[in-house]
């Protein structure tokens, strides 16, 4: 196990009234090795607060986050992939995905050659001198995830990534992913609203109750790849899930 | 050259013929309104004299100094308060009070305290710029997408990095829309300063020239004034093509 979440919750205090909004209850889950895990849920059941948990960037109220495998390991277990990118503006592709390596202090050469081998994965060659700007929606969250996967992370932890881009780029980049994910033999952890990528991508999906976030039940996917989406399999799992989430959309929309 | 190119040089020169033509028909006083050519010749006379780039040398040596000094501490104030919510406590009613001030009235102070001499007058232009530089950076800091941040942080950035690799190009392009208006600034402000308590400069040239009743010289002063807008302009903009090629400009 790489990752285990020991119970954990998450309440945000809102200054204004003096509430306290629970986000997350009793969160128990265990990270597994190069799985793929995908985190599903309506919106605001607390599954990108969870992401951030994941990745350190918040911290618990309560509970536990252990990192079994990073006594023994080599600095940050994990790395994000935002949904709106998250690049900078001002560094060419190369010196996005140069970043991490070069706050580590790892020697220009080396961290440069690096950044290059992983915009060949990403089948970026070719732009590593362009700027953020010059870019398609697709081609930054490719740079976004060269960049994630320059600190050879053991799990990469994505939010949404592909919310905001056109249909028949999403597709591409889910074969993308699916792809980046098998060469590399990474933990990826995955955190989405669309139940059929849920099901074309994943090997482990959690499905979590409307706010406070809960584990209301967590499925193995046992579909051959590759998946598509108009497989009768796929489709039967699709609907069984569809209809415990449609539960949950309903349960939000009440309360 | 476009058609629009070719109409806005038509204006000009159309504009200034019309006025050499009625200065020399002895429709205009040339004591109020000297011809363009004669006030061309009297730059030309002034400039072979060494008079007119003495003068710009000594006005430019304070724009600079007071830019510099100006720009510097406004940029290093800025990026700090505008990352660190108690450093921006203590400047906030400082800003608040002085900024509204125009930097022209406190000139006198100046005096009193520097003395008649370049300091009072670089001082003058560095409280000038540095409000201007500071707010805009201030500014660039808070438009910083607080993702970019926690991005940073999760690659591995100390807060220090954050700072020098985030926070300070993040601010870069408002730093310099308040070094641009702190350019202007300093212009205005070293053309008061040199009205009084100087004998250099060309400030002191123009002013020296309207209390002579000598308009072609007046109108000399005026025009090296907007020759050096001109070129400051330019050299900021050269400044953040060079340091900023990301940005993309509309125009």
């Amino acid at each position: 196990m790489l990752l285990a979440l020991r119970d954990v919750g998450k309440a945000w205090h809102i200054a204004r009234t003096g509430e306290r909004v629970a986000a997350l209850e009793s969160i128990t889950l265990d990270v597994a090795p190069g799985e793929f895990l995908i985190l599903l849920g309506p919106s605001g059941c607390g599954k990108s607060t969870l992401l951030q948990i994941m990745a350190g960037l918040e911290a618990p109220s309560s509970g536990a986050i252990d990192f079994p495998a990073a006594a023994g390991g080599h600095g940050k277990l994990t790395s994000m992939v935002f949904q709106d990118y998250a690049l900078f503006p001002w560094r060419t592709v190369l010196g996005n995905v140069a970043f991490g390596p070069e706050v580590r202090g790892v020697p220009r050469r080396e961290r440069e050659e690096r950044a290059r081998r992983l915009i060949e994965l990403v089948n970026l060659r070719g732009a590593e001198q362009r700027y953020p700007h010059e870019l398609s929606g697709g081609m930054r969250q490719r740079v976004a995830l060269a960049r994630a996967l320059a600190n050879d992370p053991q799990i990469l932890l994505f939010d949404e990534p592909l919310a905001a881009l056109d249909a028949q780029t999403r597709r591409v980049m889910q074969d993308e992913l699916l792809r980046i994910w098998t060469e590399t033999g990474k933990t990826f952890v995955y955190v989405t609203h669309s139940l059929s990528e849920a099901v074309l991508l994943g090997t482990r999906i959690v499905l979590m109750t409307a706010g406070p976030g809960r584990v209301k039940r967590i499925e193995d996917v046992p579909l051959p790849r590759p998946r598509l989406a108009t497989g009768r399999a796929e489709a039967a799992m699709l609907e069984r899930l569809d209809a415990l989430l449609g539960e949950e959309v309903a349960r939000a929309m009440a309360s | 050259m476009t058609a629009s190119h070719w109409r806005q040089i038509a204006s000009v020169l159309g504009l200034l013929l019309l006025w050499q033509i009625l200065v020399q028909a002895g429709r205009i006083n040339p004591l109020f309104l000297p011809a363009p050519l004669s006030v061309l010749g009297a730059m030309w006379e002034m400039t072979r004299s060494g008079e007119l780039p003495w003068a710009v040398l000594v006005s430019l040596n304070r724009v600079a100094q007071g830019f510099i000094y100006g720009a510097v501490l406004g940029v290093l104030l800025g990026l700090i308060g505008g990352a660190v919510r108690w450093v921006e406590d203590l400047l906030d009613p400082w800003v608040a009070a002085v900024y509204p001030i125009p930097k022209s009235a406190l000139f006198p102070l100046f005096l009193l305290w520097f003395g008649l001499g370049n300091s009072s007058k670089i001082i003058t232009i560095a409280v000038g710029v540095l409000f201007l530089v500071l707010v805009n950076t201030i500014t660039g800091v808070r438009a910083i997408n607080p993702v970019l941040l926690k991005a940073a942080r999760d690659l591995g950035a100390s807060r220090l990095q954050i700072f020098v690799k985030v926070i300070l190009p993040g601010a870069l392009p408002n730093i310099f829309t308040g070094l641009r208006l702190g350019a202007g600034m300093a212009l205005i402000l070293v053309f008061i300063t040199e009205i009084e308590a100087t004998k250099a400069g060309l400030g002191f040239l123009l002013w020296e020239a309207f209390q002579l009743m000598d308009t072609r010289h007046v109108f000399v002063g005026v025009v090296t004034f907007g020759l050096l807008g001109v070129a400051t302009t330019w050299l900021l903009q050269w400044l953040e093509r060079v340091t900023c090629p990301w940005i993309q400009r509309s125009n």
